[in-house]
């Protein structure tokens, strides 16, 4: 593996990561708000 | 409430965007070649997982001070944050030092710690999901997080003291010491950016903590009875009087 | 009518021979975790391979992982004194919190220091390590004792009345007595070079001066109604 292909994959990981998280807070934000309404 | 926000994931993102432009513009090392770019995310991930552990060990302690629930949902929001960001310190160390240093892992005191602060904080979670009512959850995971941030430092000396008999002087380390200041650049700005993006995380994080407790209690009022609900008018010939 | 209240040494004193006490009547925490164990040194050659050499260099770093890693389960033991019965009945009294906890954990050192006695020969039957700097076991054995029993009698006040106790306790622990393990090893180790090891000392001392302080400041934050 080239040594530019490595580091991308590096990142990919780093950003990846940090956007499946900010995903999560916003899908359990959501599945509360409808929680809330349909009470 | 918007989860997210508005102006602070803006920034977040451009001051990202700046630090990949920059990642990617910077110039190789001399000795890693290209692979030294990976310090461009590993050392603010870093950066951001002993913040989060200082806020939780901060925020921990205001709330023994005060008792306020603010304090509480900080601690616990930051230590969430933190167990994040110290996996991914550990797992892109892991990924750096392959190509560099030919292994995934070294006893470098630095890395041992982050293994131990990573599993410490761990358990802090494991204790706040395992503590039902919320005051004792408050009061247990305060006192851990206080006892963490003052006993992770002397972990961190026993470790280096430990390396400083066992390995020569000659450590490996992640980036020269004498670093070319085009690449402290880079680095700043993407220590900056994690920053940023980190707070934009924490207010979030917070903001669904609020959300959830509300929901909670939603949930706690709905299951509650009213009051002077079982006394019901009296009854005449099977025909209830009092709807 | 004034009533005098016994001092909170006293009474933490009176908590420690309760504990000794019955951990001598029934003993099970003891005679359970310490066949544990040696068990538990006994299968490491089995995965390594019975080398004489290699097992006399493992051991007495095998001998300080199983104290740390089982003497946690001794300081988590569950007692008489924690039924909440018992519980209620002292708090009545007016106890402080941390003369109970203090104790606790001074009757737990007592029991960890015998807990590590009795494994000692063990080790040194199946590994035969080098003993050099053996004296200096007389300065690491307390202080881990005492290190290990302030942490883990913490440990079991954050996780008290919880169903996962028993795994989420030693979980809370072990990470943050890294330093006795280290601290141990290295004294001995130093001591068997003839130097006097100050540095390894100095962090015993250290950590254990911090898990006490750490369980009696934090005993009292802990005490409500869990």
């Amino acid at each position: 593996m080239s040594e530019w292909a490595w580091v991308t994959i590096g990142f990919v990981i780093t950003f990846g990561a940090l956007a499946g998280y900010t995903l999560r807070l916003r899908l359990r934000a959501e599945a509360i708000r409808r929680e809330r309404v349909r009470r | 409430m918007n989860l997210l926000g508005r102006r602070l994931p803006a920034a977040a993102l451009v001051l990202l965007a700046g630090g990949l432009v920059g990642a990617v513009l910077a110039p190789p090392d001399r000795f890693q070649g290209d692979y030294q770019r990976l310090m461009y995310v590993h050392v603010p991930t870093a950066w951001v997982a002993y913040l989060c552990f200082g806020l939780t060990g901060v925020a921990s302690a205001l709330w023994l001070w005060r008792r306020t629930g603010r304090f509480d949902r900080l601690a616990a929001a930051s230590a969430e944050l933190g167990v994040l960001f110290t996996g991914l310190t550990i797992v892109l160390g892991s990924w750096w030092g392959k190509p560099v240093w030919g292994v995934w892992w070294t006893w470098d005191p630095r890395l041992v710690t982050t293994a131990l602060m990573f599993f410490v904080y761990l358990g802090y979670l494991a204790l706040r999901r395992a503590t039902l009512d919320p005051l004792a959850r408050a009061r247990r995971s305060a006192v851990l997080g206080v006892v963490a941030v003052v006993q992770v430092p002397v972990v961190h000396m026993s470790v280096v003291w430990w390396r400083a008999l066992h390995q020569p002087p000659t450590v490996l380390k992640p980036g020269d010491p004498t670093i070319d200041h085009r690449m402290l650049a880079v680095l700043l700005l993407n220590v900056v950016a994690f920053t940023v993006f980190a707070l934009m995380l924490l207010r979030a994080r917070l903001r669904l903590t609020v959300l959830e407790d509300e929901l909670a209690t939603a949930r706690a009022a709905e299951d509650t009875e009213v009051a002077g609900g079982v006394v019901t008018a009296p009854q005449l010939e099977g025909r209830m009087r009092d709807v | 009518m004034t009533v005098l209240s016994p001092a909170p040494l006293r009474q933490a004193r009176a908590i420690a021979g309760t504990e000794l006490r019955i951990e001598a009547r029934a003993g099970e925490a003891l005679w359970i975790i310490t066949p544990f164990g040696a068990v538990a040194l006994l299968l490491t050659p089995m995965a390594v391979g019975a080398d004489r050499p290699l097992l006399s260099q493992l051991g007495t770093g095998m001998y300080w992982v199983v104290v740390l890693l089982f003497g946690v389960l001794v300081a988590l033991r569950q007692t008489a004194t924690d039924s909440p019965g018992h519980l209620a009945v002292l708090r009545m009294t007016g106890m402080p919190a941390a003369a109970r906890l203090g104790g606790r954990a001074a009757a737990t050192t007592v029991v960890l220091l015998a807990f590590e006695t009795l494994l000692l020969p063990v080790m040194i039957a199946l590994y035969q390590p080098d003993l050099a700097g053996w004296p200096w076991l007389a300065a690491a054995l307390p202080l881990t004792a005492a290190g290990l029993a302030a942490l883990g009698t913490l440990a079991g006040a954050l996780v008290h009345g919880m169903a996962g106790r028993g795994t989420l306790g030693p979980l809370l622990v072990c990470p943050l007595a890294l330093p006795l393990l280290l601290g141990a090893t290295e004294l001995v180790k130093e001591g068997g070079y003839g130097q006097v090891p100050w540095l390894w000392l100095l962090l015993l001392v250290t950590v254990t001066g911090i898990g006490w302080l750490a369980l009696l400041l934090g005993a009292n934050a802990l005490e409500e109604s869990s």
